[in-house]
């Protein structure tokens, strides 16, 4: 019987604008990363190439599912590192060797130039950026672990600066390229107690501040070191920050008008219903304006390239708001029919497509555990009008423009059943279904929106990815899930106090 | 054990509703209008603003029901409705206390600008409750100082002025003579302002914020919680207009360095920076020694909070520090 294989987490495409190269199209699938022929959908290249398969069922998470605690078990990888040795390599494959620590890429970028892609390994919250070959190849250029765990990634729009949102409501920005990195000099120092008798008075406390004082003492005399915090050791800089987790981030350039230069802006989304319009770099704390309106956690923000005033937000609650962002006044809110109350959002996506007759711009969203997708028609007026849902053959879990006038590409779950619940199907097929064909067709003014295969999604599934080992139990196969399903635990859980 | 915290419980529920009585009352003897006593409503000293409270805020601050707040205050026309239904005041919200505790500086503020609005935002669901009753008692009393002395004013023959309520251990506060606004510009509100500031105060919308002796979480692990950092300094600009003052005073030396270095007035090795530029320091001027002498907000603050009594009952320090907010920065040319 054949094995489940990891289906593609997200895809990112890479467009090569100078000397006629074609894209090419970069996927994440379980720990890999792999590189296509746009054209063709053949495979390229996979990083890393080295997993060593006898360690690939450790690499399966065991631990507690609720995705906080640390990954139960290692893959061992060997030579992946080597081309990270410019001193940001974790501290951690320092310190033992080789051992590296994530079991999926949750988050990939590409740059406009087409020349680089920044993915986020999971469990050891590490932020890699690769140069891209021609030929397809991946080469690491420097692995940065960040303290919190990244929940989005950007690019300011000039490809310099990798923007990235954590679960702490903090947002650092970091050079794509790092370069000679200085440590600032922080002389080791000793943790005094800083309150006083003068600001703590109950007895309790009082105690403790004793107490407090004689550690601090024998510290003195034993010289003890104090526990070195985890220090990053990369140029970073904190920008902006939420009280709340981070759900996205997007940058955005509004393009000059009379008398102004064009402006950077940077949109961060939180658990707590806000989204923030900040200045871009180097003024991200002067806050421009809050876009309020929603009532349930934001989880996608999408700004249409065609439309760079516009901002599209979804999460918890059953519709979408498009939003003049820059005011802060809410265009539309749209229904998201069909969709169960407890649904979230789970991605945004637009597309153009062209004909002879005119043109068309398409909104399409996707609910978390859904097969089936929400495609709009994107109005001279900023609204979305509904169009049809597209019923694909699994759950939807990324989606990307690749190929001809409107055509996409979509990851397809064949691991699980449709539709919420995740129970795993009885069966894998081979060859899976990984990818399939979106198709727009513009004629005679109408709009039509079909899926299916065609040889560049038969190519890539007939690739494959690695495989899920068949002997996994309940619990490591909750753990796999939460991986690719985990925007709606993030929902409030509100208590009395 | 358990049985005392029960008849503790008890004791308190019975209290709160005897003072919601009064209010339902709407008592008319000075003397029997009650101060709250706040035995009956300590709470633990710390909140965790991280943690997803019940709590209630409105959608945006156009949402916003001020009108049950500052009843004095309402427009007259029963039309102007906000987007949340309630009735629209006649003027805004202007200064805000974060973390008002029993509301010592709210009570000290308000006959200083009576014609000003203020609001004191506290965590912590008890200690706004007093806050709460504090105020409406304060506002019986001075309805009913107002009344008598109308009726005096009417007979020409001063009745026996009345006698001061009898103080009852720990209540406090009560007045025996009007006073300018007579507390109808001052309210409390239950919120976490560390996440949902925004909400309540629109861009620019206010004059004055102030922090009085935050909970320093001393432990460097809770250093996040603390309610002033560059972060959350970028948010109070946001609300603030320019030329709007934010005050912060701490018995805390270290907290004191702490409000400093985050609004880049000194570096991480304690060295004072009067010449630098670029990030939040574009939008923050330390005010001068001098002005803050001048300023009665800063008195009050320093004086007449209760933990600014305590402090000084403790012989304790006081650590000043306001900022005043700078118009934004132009933009980058590009």
């Amino acid at each position: 019987m054949a094995e489940f294989q990891h289906p593609f987490q997200t895809l990112k495409i890479v467009t090569r604008q100078s000397n006629g190269h074609s894209g090419v199209l970069v996927a994440a699938a379980g720990p890999y990363l792999y590189s296509y022929a746009a054209k063709s959908g053949q495979r390229l290249a996979v990083w890393p190439k080295h997993i060593d398969p006898s360690h690939t069922v450790a690499a399966l998470p065991t631990s507690e599912v609720d995705g906080q605690a640390p990954p139960g078990k290692k893959i061992k990888l060997s030579p992946v590192e080597d081309g990270a040795d410019n001193g940001s390599v974790p501290s951690k494959s320092d310190s033992n060797g080789s051992l590296t620590t994530w079991t999926n890429i949750p988050i990939l970028l590409s740059t406009s130039n087409g020349n680089h892609v920044v993915a986020m390994t999971a469990e050891d919250k590490c932020i890699r950026v690769f140069e891209i070959s021609e030929a397809g190849e991946f080469s690491l250029l420097s692995a940065r672990n960040m303290a919190k765990k990244p929940c989005a990634l950007d690019l300011t729009a000039d490809d310099q600066i990798i923007l990235c949102a954590d679960k702490f409501g903090d947002v650092y920005s970091l050079p794509l390229i790092p370069g000679e990195y200085v440590k600032p000099k922080t002389q080791a120092k000793k943790t005094k107690p800083v309150a006083t008798p003068l600001t703590v008075h109950s007895k309790r406390n009082l105690r403790s501040l004793e107490q407090q004082h004689l550690q601090a003492e024998r510290a003195e005399k034993t010289q003890e070191e104090p526990e070195e915090k985890t220090v990053l050791n990369f140029e970073h800089e904190l920008i902006l920050g939420h009280v709340s987790m981070l759900t996205d981030i997007v940058a955005v350039t509004l393009p000059s008008t009379e008398g102004n230069h064009s402006r950077n802006y940077i949109l961060t989304a939180d658990r707590d219903e806000h989204i923030r319009v900040s200045r871009g770099i180097p003024q991200a704390h002067v806050i421009e304006q809050y876009c309020l309106g929603h009532t349930s956690l934001i989880t996608k923000l999408y700004v249409p390239p065609w439309a760079p005033h516009v901002l599209v937000s979804g999460g918890g609650e059953g519709h979408l708001i498009s939003w003049n962002w820059s005011e802060g006044r809410i265009h539309q809110t749209v229904p998201l029919d069909g969709v169960p109350e407890e649904a979230v959002v789970s991605g945004i996506w637009g597309t153009e497509v062209k004909s002879a007759s005119g043109s068309a711009q398409v909104i399409f969203v996707a609910i978390e555990s859904s097969p089936r997708l929400l495609c709009f028609t994107f109005e001279s007026d900023y609204t979305l009008k509904f169009h049809s849902h597209l019923q694909l053959s699994g759950n939807v879990l990324d989606l990307v423009t690749s190929g001809p006038n409107g055509s996409l590409i979509a990851s397809i779950d064949a691991v699980r059943e449709q539709g919420a619940g995740g129970s795993w199907r009885t069966s894998a097929v081979s060859p899976q279904t990984l990818a399939e064909r979106i198709q727009l067709e513009l004629s005679s003014g109408v709009l039509s929106i079909s899926a299916g295969q065609d040889s560049i999604t038969e190519s890539l599934n007939a690739a494959g990815t690695s495989n899920i080992p068949a002997t996994l139990d309940a619990k490591q196969r909750k753990a796999l899930d939460d991986t690719l399903y985990n925007l709606g635990n993030l929902r409030k859980r509100t208590f009395d106090d | 054990m358990a049985a005392q915290v029960a008849r503790k419980r008890q004791q308190r529920e019975e209290y709160r509703r005897k003072i919601q009585e009064q209010t339902e009352r709407g008592e008319t003897d000075v003397a029997s209008v009650k101060m709250p006593q706040k035995r009956y409503f300590r709470q633990r000293a710390h909140a965790n603003p991280f943690s997803d409270h019940k709590l209630d805020y409105p959608i945006s601050p156009a949402h916003m029901d001020w009108a049950s707040h500052y009843p004095a205050f309402v427009n007259p026309d029963p039309s102007k409705v906000n987007l949340g239904g309630t009735r629209q005041l006649l003027k805004d919200v202007e200064v805000v206390d974060i973390g008002c505790g029993f509301g010592g500086l709210l009570v000290g503020l308000a006959p200083i600008l009576p014609e000003t609005l203020i609001v004191g935002m506290e965590i912590r669901i008890s200690v706004l409750d007093y806050v709460r009753s504090r105020i409406t008692a304060l506002r019986l009393q001075q309805q009913n100082l107002k009344r008598i002395a109308a009726a005096n004013e009417g007979s020409e023959t001063p009745s026996e002025t009345p006698a001061p309520p009898a103080v009852e251990d720990d209540e406090v506060g009560s007045t025996t003579t009007i006073v300018p606004g007579n507390y109808e510009n001052i309210t409390g509100i239950r919120a976490n302002t560390m996440k949902f500031l925004p909400n309540f105060f629109a861009h620019h919308q206010l004059s004055k914020i102030f922090v009085c002796f935050p909970d320093p979480h001393f432990k460097a692990r809770k250093h996040k919680a603390r309610i002033i950092s560059e972060s959350l300094n970028a948010e109070y600009a946001y609300v603030l207009k320019p030329g709007g003052l934010l005050y912060t005073i701490t018995d805390v030396e270290e907290y004191h360095h702490w409000v400093l270095k985050h609004f880049k007035y000194e570096t991480e090795e304690g060295e004072t920076t009067p010449q630098r530029t670029g990030g939040i320091r574009d939008l923050w001027e330390l005010v001068s020694d001098e002005e803050l002498e001048a300023d009665p907000c800063v008195r009050v603050m320093k004086f007449e909070t209760e933990e600014s009594k305590k402090v000084t009952r403790n012989n304790g320090n006081k650590y000043v520090a306001v900022f005043r907010r700078k118009p934004d920065p132009e933009w980058p040319a590009q």
